[in-house]
């Protein structure tokens, strides 16, 4: 059976039974509008994806289905128990056919005419008298008649002649002009080999023809690696008839009739353009073909294996925990050995198990040409996908949870975005629009862009239609920007589509896809510009099943807060500068000159008092990232951070929308894990307007104009600015948990010890017993740096006024009106060389594009380029670049890894502007192509070889 | 309890039903023995505010997160006094253990099945709804649980 049918049937079982027990739930409910949607969705996906498959007799049932749903939905007809009746015979008949195609792989003969137009009847507001009884003998009388028409043989066998002319059993659909079917190629090909078997030679090709096994559809295949797909023979079957056919194939011909072998299955159109895996195909097969023996260096292990396996080290990830804080309580030192090399043991058995889980995101892009390749078909539209960064890898949790919405968000683009050709060609496009689907890693995210060149999102419909649904009004609607408008697509029951087609266009679409994305902790947003088409970006987590969270306290009770959505820790009342106001009773605060809305745990969960009642009170505001949105939750307390398992929460408390989960800590007690969407999901749809201006803000934060800097005081009264950038966390440590091993400091964090540097003064100084510590830290490494007090955090352009001989300073600049030495961080985390910068800023401001995937070295020599007087554009890998170059920037030099400089050169992007490498073997790499290479630990160097070069280039021009 | 519930009868073990017998209020109780995977002493259970109010809160049973159902809530019956735990018996629903929290629990007893009565029609409807039917003991009457129903997970247990 087809892969895309049976993954269907299982699906849309699943689909049908929720629908089932949700009706039902429904009719008791009538004013329930989430059962509803959640209905209305689920029968929506089931008729989307018939239509993709070509099961017309399920789509028309479904499709009428959700007609009658529609008007329940839009208020326009009451349910009564009749009407939910009706429905359920429809969801009935769905079964019924689906039983059939189980065991036929082919949609029964028949008509549901009768059933359909009482849907039709009953969507039309004429009442469904009658419908129970007739409906209860209906689906029955059904059922018998295609029964004993489809002809019940496994697909290989069915020949063309059972069927109905012209019908496909293997495709599920009726054959194509052209097209020819599977069970014809197949006999076909059965055929040719039978005619040559003939010579009893007994060479190893005649051996391997006897042994070579048969494989059919949905066999496994040794030698590929997987199940065999409808249209393609198994590795072993083709070496066996090129050996009996002709003893004396060389690899080159057996290259090419594979080629022509390929090109004959094409026929069979809707499989073969999933290019990646059959050009991988052809490869083993050919290989195979030659003679030579595989020898496979992996192994295949289920799914159920490798999940016990994780929960299984959850599990010991969580008991290390608890000896680890046991081991700290008794403080025994003979313990303390063994136990840090368990934490690090059981560390890397994590990695290794979180390894085996990624999955490459090309498995759920399987299905998505076969989706583009009909779309095209049924809409009359030329499309072309492409598909880039299928190898990158996530966990395949994740990437189940992310299937849906990606095929839902193909379709829509290849529906409402692209252009039919006339169209296009009036538009002074070429006939065919691409889509195009793009993969990659950003620290610990995956990023998945899709975007069309297709006419873009209709500004003016969108509006109208916000208006229409009364979501905006139109002194607001005047107000926002195309951006603010765009986002309006993701809003409940939002469509603009003209008409109703099969494919989309009922306004369950978006919406769906960002609750989708939200619930595994994703973001996505939209691009678009009139006429030249839209993006879609999605940002989601690697994997859901280990995370770090912040533990806070509230009245007795603890909670966890996902970090990724923690943006920052602010303390609020007396002693503080932050305060929190009020506002006709909703309380405010202000954050960097903006107004940040607030919710009170203790209110929002009802235990206890909520806070800031009284001038003197004081607490902790975290900063949480709501949809993109800025959202204070007050606290009492913030206790610690700590690494979670993920478990999900019994049904019983699906109905809180406060909580994500629950997990376990080291002590043994039970956390909720609180879901800062849920807790703020209200304030959020009421903050989207605001969204568009802080977005600006952060752009232009980001354009390098201006650097945040930290203001700390270190050995002395006099302030120090550290470039904030640089500056993963800022950390407080008991300054009895300061350990000093061979002559340094060192502090547990996060399972792994951290060594502390210094900034011009002594650890442990402070009192109180605290160590404030700026933490640098990347995925694997972290280092602190102790300074005295942490003071401030300003935005300022910074132009070096004076430079410094003073190790460890970078020079002065005037921040906040006052001279202020500018920390070289670099010189301090290596303290190995010295990186005297012995300039002054430069009048022009030129332009420096910088290319490093590794995102810790970008943060290091970006800062330190900007404070030298140069317009960085860090950019993490090639795709970046080619973005960039795309929107035909100019750069006055390109720095960064030699690979990738090297890389964009061969392409030809900016073939005349001087290329500075730098890296830590300058030795290692000569190149003629690069301008210069320096060592990446030389920073003077480095500036000096910039100063140079684009001096150079000035000149020049 | 004594023993005089076993003696009574040594029927066929098929014609047997085995029950824990568990105290709730006043209510001797039966919980069907096949349903009931172990029973514990509820330790830091952990409130979750916002949830139903028959949920009790979540706990630990050995590495694996349990969510306690109070039966006196679902029940209808006041609250135990401050400071009694009460004992749970762990159930199993899918992948999921709940923790029925219970007054006390007592031995197991076995009764024919034969005798099961259907509970009488003015029990109020909660209950009904909750009981599969009574056993008539010497000294009072044996309500036998709807494990599922108590959980609150008959919608759930049929469509699984």
């Amino acid at each position: 059976m087809d892969d895309l049918i049976s993954e269907f049937l299982t699906e849309t079982g699943e689909s049908l039974e929720v629908i089932d027990s949700e009706l039902v739930r429904f009719e008791k409910n009538p004013e329930d509008r989430a059962i509803l949607d959640n209905i209305f969705r689920l029968l929506h996906t089931v008729k989307g994806t018939c239509g993709f498959l070509g099961l017309p007799r399920l789509e028309a049932v479904a499709h009428a289905g959700e007609t009658l749903l529609g008007k329940f939905r839009d208020g326009d007809l009451t349910v009564t128990p009749p009407m939910v009746t009706l429905v359920l015979h429809a969801i009935d008949q769905i079964k019924v056919i689906l039983e059939v195609i189980e065991e036929t792989s082919a949609e029964p003969e028949g008509d549901d005419g009768e059933l359909i137009k009482r849907l039709e009847d009953a969507s039309m507001g004429r009442s469904p008298e009658g419908a129970e009884a007739a409906g209860k003998s209906k689906p029955a009388a059904d059922v018998e008649a295609p029964v004993a028409e489809v002809p019940v043989d496994v697909p290989g066998d069915a020949t063309a002649d059972d069927l109905p002319e012209g019908f496909d059993a293997d495709l599920g659909r009726d054959l194509r002009p052209g097209e020819v079917s599977l069970a014809d190629l197949e006999a076909a090909f059965n055929d040719t080999p039978a005619e040559v078997e003939a010579p009893a030679d007994e060479s190893s090709e005649a051996a391997t023809a006897s042994d070579a096994p048969k494989l059919g559809i949905g066999d496994f295949d040794p030698i590929l690696g997987r199940e065999l797909r409808p249209g393609e023979v198994s590795a072993a079957e083709l070496e066996a008839a090129f050996g009996s056919a002709e003893a004396e194939v060389d690899v080159e011909n057996t290259g090419a009739d594979l080629d022509v072998i390929t090109a004959d299955m094409t026929t069979e159109e809707a499989l073969q353009i999933a290019v990646a895996e059959l050009s991988g195909g052809d490869d083993s097969g050919a290989e195979a073909a030659s003679g030579g023996v595989k020898v496979s260096k992996t192994v295949r292990v289920a799914v159920e294996v490798l999940e016990t396996l994780m929960t299984t080290v959850s599990e010991l990830v969580l008991t290390r925990n608890q000896l680890m804080q046991a081991a700290r309580a008794a403080e025994d030192e003979e313990l303390k050995g063994p136990l840090q090399r368990l934490s690090a043991v059981t560390g890397e058995l994590q990695d290794g198990v979180m390894k085996t889980r990624m999955q490459p995101i090309g498995d759920a892009w399987r299905k998505l040409p076969r989706i583009i390749r009909d779309a095209s078909h049924d809409l009359d539209k030329k499309i072309e996908l492409e598909m880039e960064g299928s190898e990158t890898e996530l966990d395949r949790q994740v990437l189940e949870l992310i299937k849906d919405p990606l095929t839902h968000m193909i379709r829509n683009s290849a529906d409402h975005g692209l252009e039919t050709p006339e169209i296009r060609e009036a538009a002074g496009k070429g006939p065919k629009g691409t889509i195009k689907l793009k993969a990659y890693h950003e620290g610990g995210h995956i990023i998945i862009a899709i975007s069309d060149d297709g006419a873009g999102l209709n500004t003016k419909r969108i509006g109208e239609k916000a208006l229409e649904k009364g979501l905006t009004t139109h002194e607001e609607l005047a107000q926002m920007t195309d951006g603010q408008i765009h986002r309006y697509i993701f809003a409940a029951g939002f469509s603009t589509a003209a008409k109703v087609t099969n494919l989309s266009g009922r306004g369950v679409g978006m919406d769906v896809v960002r609750t989708n994305i939200e619930q595994i902790g994703g973001i996505i947003d939209v691009s678009s510009s009139a006429g030249k088409g839209s993006t879609f970006t999605i940002k989601i987590p690697l994997t859901l099943a280990i995370v770090s969270a912040l533990i806070v306290g509230c009245e007795d009770q603890r909670f966890a807060i996902p970090q990724l959505s923690v943006r920052e820790l602010v303390r609020v009342g007396a002693g503080s500068e932050h305060a929190v106001e009020s506002l006709n009773g909703s309380r405010i605060m202000r954050l960097r000159d903006q107004l940040m809305p607030l919710i009170d745990l203790h209110e929002a969960l009802g235990i206890g008092e909520a806070k800031f009642q009284t001038a003197d009170d004081t607490g902790f505001v975290i900063v949480l990232d709501a949809g993109g949105r800025n959202v204070g939750l007050v606290v009492d307390n913030v206790l610690d951070t700590e690494e979670i398992v993920v478990k999900p929460l019994s049904d019983s408390l699906r109905g809180a929308s406060a909580y994500s989960g629950a997990t376990i800590l080291g002590d043994g007690s039970v956390l909720m894990i609180l879901d800062p969407n849920g807790l703020a999901g209200d304030i959020v749809s009421a903050m989207e307007e605001d969204n568009e201006a802080d977005r600006a803000h952060r752009r232009a934060a980001e354009t390098n104009d201006t650097q945040r800097l930290l203001l700390v005081r270190a050995g002395g009264d006099s302030v120090k600015a550290v470039p904030l950038a640089l500056v993963t966390r800022l950390e407080e440590f008991e300054v009895k948990n300061i350990e000093v091993t061979n002559g340094q400091h060192v502090v547990q964090y996060r399972g792994r010890l951290m060594p502390i540097i210094p900034l011009g003064t002594k650890i442990g100084a402070n009192e109180g017993g605290r160590q404030p510590v700026l933490v640098f830290a990347e995925e694997r490494t972290a280092m602190g740096l102790a300074v005295d007090d942490i003071v401030d955090v300003v935005e300022e352009r910074v132009d070096l006024q004076m430079s410094s001989n003073n190790p460890g300073v970078i020079g002065s600049a005037v921040i906040k009106g006052d001279a202020t030495d500018v920390m070289d961080i670099g010189w301090h985390l290596d303290q190995i060389q010295s990186g005297g910068v012995q300039r002054a800023a430069q009048a022009k401001r030129r332009n420096v594009l910088l290319v490093d995937a590794d995102a810790f070295a970008r943060r290091m020599i970006a800062p330190l380029l900007v404070a030298a007087g140069y317009d960085v554009t860090p950019t993490g890998g090639l795709h970046e670049v080619r973005a960039i170059a795309d929107a035909g920037d100019n750069f006055d030099a390109l720095v960064g890894d030699p690979a990738a400089l090297e890389k964009i050169q061969s392409e030809g992007l900016w073939a005349d502007v001087p290329t500075l490498a730098v890296t830590d073997w300058p030795d290692g790499n000569q190149s003629d192509n690069l301008t210069e290479i320096v060592p990446k630990s030389d920073r003077g160097a480095l500036i000096a070889a910039l100063d140079r070069v684009s001096q150079d280039e000035e000149e020049a021009a | 309890m004594s023993d005089d519930y076993l003696t009574e009868s040594e029927l066929n073990a098929e014609d047997m039903n085995e029950y824990v017998s568990v105290r709730i209020g006043n209510q001797l109780f039966g919980a069907p023995v096949l349903e009931i995977r172990e029973v514990f002493t509820p330790q830091s259970v952990t409130s979750v505010p916002m949830a139903p109010a028959e949920v009790a809160g979540l706990l630990n049973l050995r590495g694996r997160i349990v969510t306690a159902i109070d039966a006196r809530r679902r029940l209808g019956l006041p609250p135990r006094d401050a400071g009694d735990k009460g004992m749970a018996l762990g159930v199993e629903r899918g992948s999921e253990i709940f923790g029925l929290i219970v007054d006390s629990v007592g031995e197991v007893l076995r009764r024919p099945s034969a005798e099961l009565e259907p509970v009488p029609a003015h029990v109020d409807p909660n209950w009904r709804s909750m009981v599969k039917g009574v056993h008539r003991l010497d000294k009072e009457l044996l309500a036998v649980l709807d494990v599922s129903a108590v959980l609150g997970l008959a919608d759930t247990a049929k469509a699984a």
